[in-house]
């Protein structure tokens, strides 16, 4: 096959991390080329067809899968796209369209606490990570300087700046949880990339309340924004690129990747250093997929760990209605949480969680409700405004300890380009059932101190799932059983890089976007640091 | 089938070219039939009027919105027509409230059971069918968005201005 | 910066000036500051980005970009060398001090009618509370022949009336003040006054309408259909000082600059006095005008027929109302009522609608509305990245055959014109052709003055 393309820098993905990668790349004068598998998105265009679809709490309705680079579809059928292995479903819901996943997402940004990258040396559990949060807390600023970052203060995590905007308005319906819950519970703005003033060219928020699916007005910062600034920075975007294999030389250099167009018609592309940001789970499957008479295991995957410790954050919930109207659907959909359970000797015995309040309108979900119980006319109006008004939630989020045997592996099956599937092998833990355990009489302090009635708790041994897709590509400092080290530069290859939250080796409690964003930037430094000449060589 | 109106229709603000048509044609065909057989356009969605009217305690007084409701539940269940029909004949002659008609049906494992379930979806969610075949044809303008519409817009419309949303809703 | 701190950072200056004079009072100076204000010097002398009144701000017109200068009181790249009389001549009659003439992109023939007093007044700011800053901006460069700056002298004698405002004693005091402003330091003319083809103020239409490249200063005259004669007081005061006038418009383009850094900053009494003379400009009524312009258009939507149709794979076939849903909707509603505090306006009963030229609406469509320091405030994001030619049209048509004036057209060859800066103008073509013209005449005159003297010495 012909070489087609060749570029100083190769970017596989360009969600978030790939074009946040990218463009700082190319802002320093290299040229950087993204290839991304799935097409081009229009927002106006993804807000229509939420509205147009009916199934009204399926975020993934704007996003259909195409055939060349699908994504796992679960409603109204599955489409058997993840393989599911068991023991426990992993339907994780990603993005494969230029600006990946964040299209949707609530933008919770929040940092690490320290103590998170350290958890087996203070409780015994997890791993270390090759940092420490001080060592990233500069790359935790840039992060939150390019995307926008509004938070309160004193949510656990150390910082030396001022957030880049003071927190988003309050809805009245979290201000009641506040004062409520006080003193017993602190309940804190969430820290999120959301405008609570004009910022960045971009608006403030005006409280859609649609942030997942899709922010109708860019308040919030998502990676089609980011694919935006990388081409505008000068990176060349190329979408319905599907990467299928990566190649090495005979030192285990790569020296190319190659792609298929949607015609299944194969390109190659030369460059000098790759960076692999396909998301937790795509990124593992291309390294697999890449296998070789050297690497019959998979590229960079001398330690076996490519793939391995598949975490997420999984949920239970409480759903109670509240004693006043709280009117949940005014403001964006997750603007509180309460945050002083994510770190403490407990650690040694349970999991650790965040507890987050949702303010998702509610009338979609109680006029099934009524419908589903017969309820009509005049009665079914003053049902759906009784329980609309009152009807909330607190979840917790929690963490998941990094366990080999949970991975995503090469399923048998195959795609409409002959690729094969992932396959999700996942299982959840005593470490995390225990910590949803010690979670519920706080669902229920808090449901009696707002008065609650009609509790519903999710389904005893059902945890959501969060979309949270870490570990599969861990750093570590001991090449015997991590893929990367702390610049997510692969131990195996030295001029493949990982950038996405697959790198992180522990989940911690928070949203992992805005830590997966601090390492790629740092990655981006290490490679190309910012007073680098044009012509200069990338550093060793 | 999905009604495409295109731009130069736009003029027609909300009534779609083949509702005029229809109109029209049947206009001109009813002239030449005697009265006892002339099928105006009202007829056939007069059942459906009459039971959504019944189940939403509401005026059903928008044809336009009727007609593609009534064209999407046919288009759902061939016998739409004639359950809509007998389950109104039921409705009156055992003299079923509201309030106890969903049960009723229920516990009967009556064939009309789904029924009210679907005209009620269609109304207040702006849905008609379900799984693969589920179609939208109202969201923001489906009776439930109306009946909190004083406090609440559906998701992706905006609410105000930044810090709107602060302030006790009612 | 605010208003505050300038007032602390010209009295730090005013006691650290040693050569202050002992008549150049405070009182004088803040009286300046508010005059600049009024006149919005700072709008154009000052780059983006840039110090404030260093000049460097490229302006766009139809003969090419004039450049402004730098009147910071810096003795080396600014107007500290000025005398009192030598700034009253380049505020007043556009003179320089080299003596060359100021293009009336600099609008002299407004800021002419200020009083001597003002005048003071003004330099006083500019000499003693006004950093200097010692560099040059780029020159202005017109091409031939309006590279001739002495050509001014010709059209100054044509159109400069250089005397002071003369009150009407007829009229009230409110009113007199009110047209001092506006035909003044505020000097409204410059952008709303059509101009003739030697781009001199029309006077007989004052205010009632032009072309700014792609925008358009609307009619402010007092007609009730084409102007602002069917608005409140309050309307005007509530518009001069926000931007908007509730249930009527909202500023766009060049006018929010002109609120954002002048016309906020006006006492209430002021506001009020241009109110009072804005009613009293002569009625302009534009062709076609049936009805005032601010009160066209309803409430409405397409969604009965609309919502759940599929939008087409090519996004250049969507119809009017798909584009209105997926690009509008989200703060215009559902049908084009706004929000429920209607900080995102009603589409209906809005003069961006509501007037037949379809300029603005294009604008504001492409740009966006931008307010605040240095425009950072995104009011409305515009959609000229994300939309074409095409769309924008459909989206137009569509908004105002449901919410404003059913007689507007727009095509997508007027929108492409509208991005590209507005309507071409020929008139450095004309002016050469007029030149050349104009020198062929001579030589045919000279020619025939030089037979005929041959032929009566023959």
């Amino acid at each position: 096959m012909t070489t087609d393309l060749s570029s100083d820098f190769v970017v596989i993905g360009s969600g978030i991390c790939g074009s946040l990668v990218a463009r700082e790349l190319a802002m320093r004068g290299a040229s950087v080329l993204i290839l991304e598998a799935g097409p081009r998105l229009d927002r106006g265009r993804l807000v229509a067809a939420f509205r147009n679809s009916p199934r009204r709490s399926d975020w993934m309705s704007p996003y259909p899968a195409v055939a060349w680079a699908p994504h796992p579809i679960y409603q109204p059928e599955d489409n058997g796209y993840l393989v599911q292995a068991g023991p426990y479903p992993y339907p994780a819901e990603y993005i494969r369209a230029v600006g990946g996943t964040t299209w949707h997402w609530a933008a919770q940004a929040w940092r690490l606490v320290p103590n998170d990258m350290r958890i087996r040396s203070l409780y015994d559990v997890g791993v270390d990570w090759p940092m420490t949060y001080e060592e990233l807390d500069p790359w935790y600023q840039r992060a939150e300087e390019i995307i926008g970052v509004a938070g309160a203060e004193n949510t656990g995590s150390p910082r030396q700046k001022p957030f880049p905007m003071t927190p988003v308005a309050e809805p009245w319906s979290m201000r009641r949880f506040r004062e409520r819950l006080a003193p017993e519970y602190a309940v804190v703005d969430n820290t999120v990339a959301r405008n609570s003033r004009p910022y960045d060219g971009r608006p403030a928020c005006c409280g859609n309340n649609s942030c997942q699916p899709i922010c109708p007005i860019n308040a919030q910062y998502t990676g089609g924004v980011a694919a935006d600034a990388a081409e505008a920075a000068g990176a060349k975007l190329l979408p319905n690129t599907v990467v299928y294999h990566i190649e090495h030389d005979a030192t285990g250099h790569i020296a190319a990747v190659h792609y298929f167009d949607p015609d299944k018609t194969s390109h190659r592309v030369t460059g000098k250093q790759f960076i692999l940001a396909a998301n937790g789970i795509e990124s593992p499957k291309l390294l697999l997929l890449s296998a070789s008479d050297k690497y019959p295991a998979g590229l960079a995957n001398s330690s076996g760990m490519v793939g391995r410790n598949l975490m997420d954050h999984p949920s239970t919930s409480l759903t109670f209605y509240a004693e006043e109207e709280l009117w949940l659907g005014r403001g964006p959909q997750s603007p509180s949480s309460i945050n002083t359970l994510r770190d403490g000797a407990f650690r040694r015995e349970h999991a650790p969680y965040r507890l987050d309040f949702t303010n998702i309108n509610q009338v979609f979900a109680v006029t099934q409700s009524l419908i589903a119980e017969g309820v009509y006319g005049a009665e079914f109006e003053k049902q759906l405004r009784w329980r609309a008004a009152r009807q909330c939630n607190v979840k917790n989020v929690l963490e998941v300890l990094p366990n080999p045997d949970n991975r995503i592996a090469l399923s048998a099956q195959k795609d409409a380009m002959g690729i094969p599937k992932p396959e999700a092998h996942y299982s959840i833990g005593d470490y995390t059932r225990k910590g949803a355990e010690d979670s519920k009489p706080h669902f229920a302090r808090i449901a009696e101190l707002m008065g609650g009635t009609g509790l519903r708790y999710s389904a005893e041994g059902n945890f959501a799932n969060n979309q949270h897709i870490t570990g599969t590509l861990g750093m570590g400092s001991d090449p015997a059983n991590s893929v990367a080290d702390s610049y997510g530069r692969t131990h195996d290859h030295e001029n493949l890089f990982i950038c996405g939250t697959g790198l992180m080796p522990t989940s911690a409690t928070m949203n992992s976007t805005l830590t997966a964003i601090a390492l790629a930037l740092r990655t981006a430094d290490h490679l190309l640091p910012a007073n680098a000449s044009k012509s200069a060589e990338h550093a060793a | 089938m999905h009604e495409f109106v295109d731009a130069m229709d736009a003029a027609t603000s909300g009534c779609s070219r083949r509702d005029l048509l229809r109109g029209v044609a049947l206009g001109w065909i009813s002239s030449f039939l005697p009265a006892a057989f002339a099928a105006t356009a009202a007829e056939d969605t007069g059942g459906f009027n009459a039971l959504s009217a019944l189940l939403t305690g509401r005026k059903i007084d928008d044809p336009t919105r009727s007609r593609r409701l009534f064209d999407a539940l046919v288009a759902d269940k061939a016998s739409f027509m004639s359950d809509v029909a007998a389950l109104l004949d039921m409705i009156r002659t055992r003299n079923i409230p509201v309030a106890q008609l969903q049960t009723a049906l229920d516990s009967e494992k009556s064939p009309f059971a789904a029924l009210p379930r679907a005209v009620v979806s269609a109304w207040y969610l702006g849905i008609v069918g379900s799984g693969k075949t589920a179609r939208c044809l109202d969201f923001e303008m489906a009776m439930n968005a109306q009946v909190v519409g004083d406090v609440l817009k559906p998701p992706t419309y905006c609410y105000g201005g930044y810090g709107s949303w602060a302030v006790k809703p009612i | 910066m605010n208003a505050s701190l300038r007032i602390g950072c010209l009295l730090c200056l005013l006691t650290a000036s040693a050569a202050v004079r002992a008549d150049t009072t405070a009182d004088q100076v803040k009286r300046g500051e508010y005059l600049a204000l009024a006149s919005d010097c700072v709008a154009c002398h000052t780059a983006p980005g840039g110090k404030p009144f260093a000049g460097g701000l490229a302006m766009a017109t139809p003969i090419g970009a004039i450049i402004s200068t730098n009147i910071t009181p810096s003795k080396t790249h600014g107007i500290g060398n000025y005398s009192q009389q030598q700034f009253a001549d380049a505020l007043r009659r556009g003179i320089r001090v080299d003596g060359a003439h100021l293009y009336p992109a600099m609008p002299y023939t407004s800021y002419a009618l200020m009083d001597d007093a003002d005048i003071a007044a003004l330099y006083a700011y500019f000499m003693h509370a006004v950093a200097a800053v010692d560099t040059s901006p780029a020159q202005t460069s017109l091409p031939f022949p309006f590279d001739i700056r002495a050509s001014m002298a010709v059209w100054n004698l044509l159109y400069l009336d250089a005397r002071p405002f003369i009150p009407d004693a007829g009229k009230s005091a409110q009113w007199n003040r009110g047209a001092y402003l506006v035909r003044g330091p505020a000097h409204c003319g410059d952008c709303h006054t059509p101009r003739n083809l030697l781009m001199a103020e029309d006077s007989s239409a004052e205010l009632a309408g032009a072309q700014l490249g792609s925008w358009f200063a609307p009619n402010i005259t007092s007609d009730a259909n084409s102007g602002i004669g069917g608005w409140s007081d309050q309307d005007i005061v509530d518009y001069l000082r926000t931007g908007r006038a509730a249930g009527k418009a909202q500023a766009a383009g060049p006018m929010t600059e002109a609120i954002d850094r002048s016309l906020q900053f006006l006492r209430d009494a002021d506001l009020k006095a241009m109110a009072t003379y804005l009613r009293s400009v002569p009625a302009r009524r534009d062709a076609g005008d049936d009805a005032p312009s601010y009160a066209r258009g309803q409430a409405g939507d397409q969604l009965a027929s609309n919502r759940g149709v599929p939008l087409p794979d090519d996004a250049q076939r969507m119809s009017g109302a798909q584009l209105y849903d997926a690009y509008c909707a989200t703060c215009h509603q559902a049908s084009g009522e706004g929000s429920f505090d209607a900080r995102m306006p009603s589409l209906f009963h809005n003069t961006a609608s509501g007037r037949a030229r379809h300029d603005n609406l294009v604008m504001v469509i492409l740009d966006g509305i931008h307010r605040g320091a240095e425009g950072r405030d995104v009011v409305m994001p515009g959609f000229g990245k994300e939309l074409s030619d095409t769309q924008i049209a459909v989206l137009a048509a569509h908004v105002y055959q449901m919410y404003g004036n059913p007689h507007a057209t727009i095509s997508a060859e007027d929108v492409r014109q509208l991005r590209a800066g507005g309507p071409e103008s020929h008139l450095v073509l004309l002016a050469r052709l007029g030149f050349a013209g104009a020198i062929v005449l001579v030589i045919l005159f000279v020619l025939w003055w030089r037979r005929r003297r041959r032929r009566r010495v023959r």
